[in-house]
Order: C-alpha cells, then sequence, then structure tokens
C-alpha cells in the first residue's frame, strides 16, 4: 500500500532559485514577465535606482556553490550538439513521423531552420525549449535518458 | 545562453495550454470529460469518470488543474475537487494525490490528457477502497498545495 510521507526540499528547485540570485539581468527580465513579488521588486521599495544592480552587488546573497553548479551545467548544455531543422530527414526510421515533425515540449511543429538541439538519444528538441528543460533535469524529456552519462562517457574518450 | 524564462516562456506557456485546450476538447481519452467553463487559461476543471469493470466503475470525480508560469517545465498542481474525492491509496482525504509524475517524475512531455490517463490508471488498479495510511497524519500537517509535499513514493502497484 502507499506509505506517502511528505518531507521538506528539493534540489532541482534550489538551483533555479540560486541562479536567479546570482544573475541580476535576469532576476529583472523574471520581475518584468511575472510581476509577481521578487527580491528585486523589495530593492526597488528601498532604493532609487531601477535599473538592474551591476554584477556583484548581491555577493552577500549569491550561493556560491549553486552558482558554480549552474555554470557547469551550462557547460554540459552546450556540448550537445545543436543544428536547423532542415525536414524531418534524421532519425526516420526508428520514431513516429508525428513525433519528430513537433516539439513535444511546445507542442508546435518544427519549421525549417528553426535553431534544435539533439540529445545523445536522438530525440530533438526546440533549442529554446530544451535548455530551459536541461537547466531543471539532465534527462531526456521522451525517454529520461540521462544527458550527462553520455556526455561524461564523451570527455572520458576524447 | 538564456538560462531562464524570458518573454518567450509566457509565449511558450500560452501557446501550449491552447493547444492542450483544444486537444482535450476534440480529442479526450475515454473517461475524461473537459468542458471549458473555466475563464482562466492557468486553472482547469477536468473530469474523469471511473472505467467500467473497476472498483471505481461510473463514479465522477473532478480534478483541478493549476498551471505555474513555469509549465510545462514545472509539474501542474493537480487535486481532486468537490464534494467527494475518491477512497484511495494514494489520495488524500484533502484532495492531495501522491502520484510521481505530478512530482520529481514530471517531464514536459506529460499533458493534462495525459495526466488524467494516468490518474484514472491508478483508480482502475486499486484492489481495495482504501485511504492512505497516514491520512490523518497527513491531513495535520498538509501544506495548501501539494507542491510544497515532497513525496516518498512507495509503490506502483496501487
Amino acid at each position: 500500500m502507499g506509505n506517502c510521507l511528505k518531507s521538506q526540499g528539493s534540489d532541482d528547485i534550489s538551483l533555479l532559485q540560486g541562479g536567479s540570485d546570482g544573475n541580476p539581468a535576469h532576476q529583472q527580465s523574471r520581475s518584468e514577465s511575472y510581476s509577481s513579488a521578487s527580491p528585486m521588486n523589495e530593492s526597488q521599495d528601498h532604493l532609487p535606482f531601477y535599473y538592474p544592480p551591476p554584477e556583484g552587488s548581491h555577493g552577500n546573497q549569491v550561493n556560491e556553490e549553486n552558482q558554480i553548479r549552474i555554470a557547469k551545467r551550462i557547460g554540459l548544455i552546450q556540448n550537445l550538439p545543436t543544428g536547423l531543422y532542415d525536414g524531418c530527414k534524421k532519425n526516420q526510421e526508428s520514431v513516429s513521423l508525428d513525433s519528430i515533425c513537433t516539439c513535444i515540449i511546445c507542442m508546435v511543429e518544427f519549421a525549417l531552420e528553426d535553431p534544435v538541439r539533439y540529445l545523445p538519444c536522438m530525440h530533438t528538441y526546440h533549442k529554446k525549449c530544451i535548455d530551459d528543460w536541461l537547466m531543471r533535469r539532465l534527462a531526456c524529456p521522451s525517454c529520461l535518458e540521462p544527458v550527462d552519462a553520455a556526455l561524461l562517457s564523451t570527455f572520458d574518450t576524447s | 545562453m538564456s538560462i531562464g524564462r524570458t518573454s518567450n516562456g509566457s509565449v511558450l506557456l500560452a501557446k501550449r495550454l491552447m493547444r492542450e485546450k483544444r486537444d482535450i476538447t476534440e480529442n479526450a481519452p475515454e473517461g475524461v470529460v473537459f468542458s471549458d467553463s473555466s475563464d482562466s487559461l492557468m486553472r482547469w476543471n477536468v473530469d474523469i469518470v471511473g472505467a467500467s469493470g473497476t472498483l471505481y466503475e461510473n463514479e465522477r470525480y473532478t480534478l483541478r488543474f493549476k498551471f505555474s508560469a513555469a509549465y510545462p517545465f514545472e509539474a501542474p498542481e493537480v487535486v481532486f475537487v468537490g464534494e467527494e474525492v475518491p477512497v484511495h491509496p494514494h489520495v488524500y482525504s484533502n484532495g492531495h494525490i501522491c502520484l510521481s509524475i505530478l512530482g520529481d517524475q514530471w517531464s514536459p512531455v506529460l499533458s493534462v490528457s495525459s495526466v488524467c490517463v494516468s490518474i484514472l490508471s491508478m483508480l482502475s488498479s486499486c484492489k481495495e477502497k482504501k485511504k492512505p495510511p497516514d491520512d490523518s497524519a497527513y491531513m495535520r500537517y498538509a501544506p495548501s498545495t501539494p507542491r510544497n509535499t515532497t513525496w516518498h513514493f512507495h509503490d506502483d502497484d496501487v
């Protein structure tokens, strides 16, 4: 029987929150897009400036460890191959037509020349869509194949 | 590289939700009834009807989906609402559902439709109508949203 207990805390979320704390420009764009209460809004209440503070002024709050993790993850993601969508030519044998012609994250069909990223499992997504997901979890959304394992083996052999 | 949500994020969110709404209206899976009554794109009510030959045959329940600005990168908040919630080992009396895909096993390839199908199949495979063993304890401390609960998933058989 299910014995569902609760506990607190989640790694992936703390990573993202650390990301927004560490990058004032990013924070600014968030507070613009989603006018929810954010640290940026609070600081605007007290301080006379309306522009993102210069890099480093959040120094006290920055969790250095998180920043390193984010930087490493960005590095990993950038090592994944990208390309421009060329019209369903790739992997046609193994996957159904529908799933290779549509980015399953935004559910929009690929258009020619859309920037796409190829994962080691050969699943393809819009670059913008998959990069956002990979910052949260380093696994293919379709097959849950871990992305970093494949990348690390690439580094070992090179 | 953009690591977070830009204005692109909210466009993606709205487009995807409208697409999902169209899909579920035109092509609802068996046992899933969606009537577009809510005025908000970010909050939907979907009815599910227990499959025939199961303990929940013809029982009708309402699920409330709430989408955060980070959808589809974050799981929606899904709870049973209404006067009655199903008596099931993974459903708490307040409507919270202990289901891995609504927590750390969420993937952006999942959708409102597929979540409804998963919940229906969770009901269908139940052998005995029983509340979760820790229901009363959970009810005492339950956060207002199940998204603040980190679940431990013990058993996928029920």
